[in-house]
This record gives C-alpha cells, sequence and structure tokens, in this order.
C-alpha cells in the first residue's frame, strides 16, 4: 500500500484555501508521520479549523495537493474518511439522544455492529470514563463531558489518524488533564496518529512531538518543542543583590554563557539549563559574599518565540511577565 | 451495500427517536389540521347542509369531501417542515458529524427522509382517525391505499424541504418559503373546494400543484370521488418524489462546509 510506503500519515504540499477574497490558508506544507502527535499553535484566525476542514475532506482545497492516510481528499475523500477521525472544534453531537445513542449511531453509520458495536461503545465510554452517563441525554450534559463523548465517538471506529480542533477550548483545567491523558494514552496504546490545534502553548508543548506555528495561513516555524524554544535563546537566571557593585558579573563569568548588570541592583544571566545553573550561581554568590535578595529564571516559551516570529502574542495571558521577559531577552541582542 | 443499507436504517432510526422524544412538535403539527376540520369543516358543513349541496361535492356530504383534503395538508406540511431538521443539526453541528462519515451520502440523506416521511405519515394517520369520527361516508378500506399515497407525497416533500434547506442557510429564510408556498399551494389544491369551481387561473395553478393529485388520490381511495384518474395522481406524486430524492442525494453529495 502506498501510505505503508512513503510512510506519511498527513502530506500537505502548498495548501490554499480562500473564503471569497480572505486566504484563511496561504500556502501551508507539511508533513505528518504514523504515530506522531502533531500540532498546529496559532493564534485566533489563524486558518486552523480550515486546515483541518481541509484534511478532514468537508472543504475542498483551492490549491495545493493534501494526502491523508495515502488518499487524496479532492479524489478519494471517501477513501480518507475510511481512516480518520474528527473532534471538531464547535459541538457536532445530537443532544436530544443520549451518550450512549449517540456512539450506537456512530457505529452504524461506520458500519459496526451487534456485540462488537455494543463492547466498543463501553469501551470508549469507560475510557473517557462517561460510561455511567450513558443514558443521559447529551444536552444535559457539561461541557467537559461532551468534549470527552466527543472524543470517544471520534476513536470508536478505530481510525488510524485523529483530527482534534481545539480538543480543550474553555474546559476547566482538571478536564484538560483528563483529555490530555487521553491523548497521551492514545498515542502510547493504541498506536493512533494525531493531529491537533490548538493556541495554548502549554498544551502544544505538553502533547505534540513535532508542533507547526501558524500564524495568518501561514507556517512561520516547525519543529520539535525544544527546536522551537532554542530559537527564543537560552534560559536566563535573574538575582537580585544587596548593594550590589559593578563588576559582580566577574564572579559568574565561568558558570554562564554571558553576564549583564541591570539596574536596581539585578543581575541576569544566560544559561543553558537554568534548573542546573541556579543552585550553582547561589554557591558562588555565597562563596564570594553576594546578599542575594531573589532569585528567579525565566526560560523561553514557545509564545516568546511567536512573540519573536511576529511581534505579538499568541495569546494575552500574564503579559506582564511576557513584556518583561522580552525587554529583558531583546537587551542580549543588542 | 449493506454498509449503506445500515447508514440508511439508522438515519431513519434517529429521526424517529428523536421525534419520540420532542412530543411538542407532534402536538403542535397536530392541532393545525384539527382546527381546521372543527373550526372550518363543521362550520361550513352547516352551511352547506341542503341537497343541492352534495352536488357541488360530488355527492358527498362536506366534512367527507373536505378531510381527504385535511389529511392530505397535514401530511405535506409535516414532511414540508422535516426539512428543518436538516438546518437545525446545521446550527447544531451534527451535520458535520453525518458529512464526514464514510458511509454514502445518498444512503444518510434518504434515511433521514425516510424517518421523517414515516412521522409524518404517522400525523395524517392521526388525522385520519379523527376524521372517521366526524365525516360519514369515508370509506375504511381506502386506508392502506390512503397511507401508500401518504407514504409517496411525504417522501416527495420532504426530499423537496431537505433539498431547500441544504441551499438555505438561515431558519429565517427557510420559514419565510415555507409561509410564502404553503398556505397557496393548499388552497389550490382542492382540499378546500372543487377544482372545477376555480377561475381558469386558479385551476391552472391548481394542476401543476403537485398537491392536487395528493388530495384527489386520497379522496378517491376514501370517498370514491376524484377528478382525475387516481392511478395518474400516483404517477404524478411518484414521478416528483423520484426527481426530489434524486436531487437531494444530488446536493448532499456535493454538500462542504464552504
Ligand atoms: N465560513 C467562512 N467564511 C468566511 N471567512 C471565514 C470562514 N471561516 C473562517 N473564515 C476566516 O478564515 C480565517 C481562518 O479561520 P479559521 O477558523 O480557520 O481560524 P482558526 O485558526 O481555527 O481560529 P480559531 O482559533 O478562532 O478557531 C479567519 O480570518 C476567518 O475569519
Ligand atoms: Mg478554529
Amino acid at each position: 500500500m502506498s501510505q505503508e510506503k512513503d510512510g506519511f500519515a498527513v502530506v500537505v504540499e502548498g495548501l490554499v484555501k480562500r473564503y471569497g477574497r480572505v486566504v484563511a490558508v496561504d500556502g501551508v506544507s507539511f508533513r505528518v508521520g504514523y504515530g506522531e502527535v502533531f500540532g498546529f499553535l496559532g493564534p485566533n484566525g489563524a486558518g486552523k479549523t480550515t486546515t483541518i476542514h481541509v484534511l478532514a475532506t468537508l472543504l475542498r482545497p483551492d490549491g495545493g495537493r493534501v494526502l491523508v492516510a495515502g488518499r487524496d481528499v479532492v479524489r478519494d475523500p471517501v477513501g480518507v474518511r475510511r481512516s480518520i477521525g474528527v473532534v471538531f472544534q464547535d459541538p457536532s453531537l445530537d443532544g436530544e439522544l443520549s451518550g450512549w445513542e449517540n456512539l450506537y449511531l456512530h457505529g452504524r453509520i461506520y458500519g459496526l455492529r451487534g456485540r462488537v458495536l455494543e463492547e466498543r461503545i463501553e469501551e470508549m465510554l469507560r475510557f473517557v470514563e462517561l460510561w455511567e452517563y450513558r443514558d443521559r441525554l447529551v444536552k444535559h450534559y457539561s461541557g467537559g463531558m461532551r468534549r470527552r463523548l466527543e472524543i470517544a465517538r471520534a476513536l470508536l471506529h478505530r481510525p488510524r489518524i485523529l483530527f482534534l480542533d481545539e480538543p480543550t477550548l474553555g474546559l476547566d483545567p482538571q478536564t484538560r488533564a483528563h483529555i490530555w491523558d487521553y491523548i497521551r494514552k492514545l498515542r502510547g496504546e493504541m498506536g493512533v496518529t494525531v493531529f491537533l490545534t490548538t493556541h495554548y502553548m502549554e498544551e502544544a508543548e505538553a502533547l505534540c512531538d513535532r508542533i507547526a506555528i501558524i500564524d495568518h495561513g501561514k507556517i512561520i516555524a516547525e519543529g520539535t518543542p525544544d527546536e522551537l524554544k532554542k530559537m527564543a535563546g537560552n534560559d536566563i537566571v535573574y538575582l537580585k543583590i544587596r548593594e550590589a557593585k559593578p563588576g559582580v558579573c566577574g564572579f559568574f563569568e565561568d558558570l554562564v554563557m554571558e553576564c549583564k548588570e541591570l539596574p536596581g541592583g539585578r543581575v541576569a544571566l544566560k544559561v543553558k539549563d537554568a534548573v542546573k545553573a541556579l543552585p550553582r550561581i547561589l554557591l558562588r554568590a555565597r562563596d564570594r559574599g553576594l546578599d542575594v535578595l531573589e532569585a528567579s529564571y525565566h526560560r523561553p516559551s514557545l509564545n516568546d518565540v511567536f512573540l519573536l516570529l511576529t511581534g505579538r502574542e499568541i495569546r494575552e495571558e500574564g503579559p506582564m511577565d511576557m513584556i518583561r521577559a522580552m525587554v529583558m531577552s531583546r537587551r542580549w541582542r543588542r | 451495500m449493506s454498509e449503506a443499507l445500515d447508514a440508511l436504517i439508522v438515519m431513519a432510526y434517529r429521526q424517529l427517536k428523536r421525534f419520540r422524544r420532542g412530543r411538542a412538535r407532534l402536538v403542535s403539527s397536530v392541532v393545525n389540521p384539527i382546527i381546521w376540520i372543527v373550526f372550518f369543516g363543521l362550520g361550513w358543513s352547516n352551511v352547506f347542509n341542503f341537497p343541492m349541496a352534495r352536488a357541488i361535492f360530488g355527492g358527498l356530504d362536506y366534512l367527507s369531501f373536505l378531510t381527504p383534503g385535511v389529511v392530505a395538508m397535514s401530511v405535506f406540511t409535516a414532511s414540508f417542515i422535516g426539512g428543518i431538521t436538516v438546518i437545525w443539526d446545521k446550527q447544531f453541528g451534527f451535520l458535520k458529524e453525518v458529512l464526514v462519515a464514510p458511509a454514502p451520502r445518498w444512503a444518510t440523506i434518504l434515511g433521514r427522509i425516510i424517518g421523517d416521511s414515516l412521522i409524518a405519515v404517522l400525523q395524517g394517520l392521526i388525522i385520519l382517525g379523527l376524521s372517521f369520527l366526524v365525516a360519514h361516508s369515508l370509506n375504511p378500506w381506502g386506508v392502506p391505499a390512503s397511507m401508500f399515497y401518504m407514504l409517496i407525497l411525504s417522501l416527495a416533500f420532504t426530499g423537496v424541504g431537505v433539498s431547500l434547506a441544504l441551499k438555505i442557510t438561515s431558519m429565517e429564510a427557510f420559514q419565510m418559503i415555507i409561509s410564502f408556498l404553503m398556505l397557496p399551494l393548499v388552497f389550490l389544491s382542492g382540499a378546500f373546494y372543487p377544482l372545477k369551481y376555480m377561475p381558469d387561473w386558479m385551476k391552472i395553478i391548481a394542476y401543476v400543484n403537485p398537491l392536487t393529485y395528493t388530495v384527489d388520490g386520497i379522496r378517491y381511495w376514501l370517498t370514491g370521488v376524484s377528478t382525475f384518474n387516481p392511478l395518474l395522481d400516483l404517477a404524478v406524486l411518484a414521478g416528483l418524489a423520484a426527481i426530489a430524492l434524486v436531487a437531494a442525494a444530488r446536493l448532499f453529495s456535493k454538500t462542504t462546509l464552504d
């Protein structure tokens, strides 16, 4: 089979999708290997959902080539549909039916029946911890329960590739942690290839083997979370020292990559790995008789990468911290 | 093929299941025809309570003339409105679940049309049952044949309703089309008064109105009175149903989220 031969679950080359004059996806190319968890990270309106809809055969591309499970989404949409499960960003359950009925309906549409179907329904409902609520009408489910049910439904027919569009959007931290668990298990125990979109960088970082950062319909960076974070530079340790004298940087020369004295008795030290460097730096400070009042460190996040590439935040969260960190890291570059 | 059949059956099952849960829809669609029979039918039946009047209605008392028409009307309305459920599904997102499934689209859409048609026929049967209470010349032996006409009628108009709903995005627009089309079609179907007394221009519309042939066919089987050959009625209905179902299947096959 061709998909085994070229070994990619998803191949996208130069994908373009327009809505009237709006170019929602503007020449996007990427590949996802089998068994990989691949994430699209980007702000609102970046084109994530549009891309997923094209991959899931629900939107016709205006340009480029898209293969999913080795099949062309335009020429063989049914072949693609057989290999995928999709959790859409917006709800797509039947609220008038129970959780169990929603899965039953799905199973029958996908050609499952009888004992096999019933066993799978139970297996999936237990997997997402909704077995107890199977007979409750979905319209009476909470947001988190619905999300979990959608995941269970998307997996019921055992797709090789699962698309998750913002799987934890608007959910409380506990439910989010649950869903992260499921996604990790998917890859680990079931060997499902996962393509997910998110605008939570922690989510992308926690789940994805590889991430593509997308903005205004274009991929602006791609790589493993570590590779991406390297783009934004190294860790920085901040110290606040009582009565700091000029020249304190000299004390740390052999421990850090770079050192800078800041106003107010503050010192910024650039290191490879802040967690390992910090104890040594503090020890050295004590040896040299420095009175350290505060110590903190900043690790570049995916948000820094985004900021670096676009000058904007992915999401307005803790903007003050980020701006401060950025001011600091900008200084390095001068 | 058996997979397509599975998808078809389960989609029909879904429509029935949802209908059972949402009783309000049944009540509202049954109440309207009852109002017609009681307040319109009983009222006029006293007006037409003289010997000459029967001649106007092909020898029937007015209620026996009217009720087959109201039965057809109730099935027609229920079917057409069945299309609304497609818009609901668009708005509540369930349509995407069906669109992304590998099952043939013709099967999933046909399944839901069949489901909605059965619901419409059920509503028609309720009205028919009530009609027997008030109209005296209805023939119980004609019920199975009428049911068959009702089924074809509802397949046709659920197909039309679904096709419209697939093209239309807003509920408001759909409701506008319904109110714009439905009452005139009902009045010009011969349900309330015989075709032959209509002005010529109205007659022309009545002749191209598919509902005319349903009313005529059902009236034939229940009372023996008709304007056309009941087989012609059936042929017109079946033709319309075939066109509407093919149209719905084609439209649904091409449906994307664009
Ligand atoms: N049906 C549509 N008609 C017109 N424009 C659209 C349509 N859907 C999306 N767009 C536009 O296309 C662009 C990409 O939208 P898309 O929904 O793919 O973004 P997204 O990355 O999923 O955003 P979000 O994080 O908000 O879900 C946006 O500018 C959006 O306004
Ligand atoms: Mg989106």
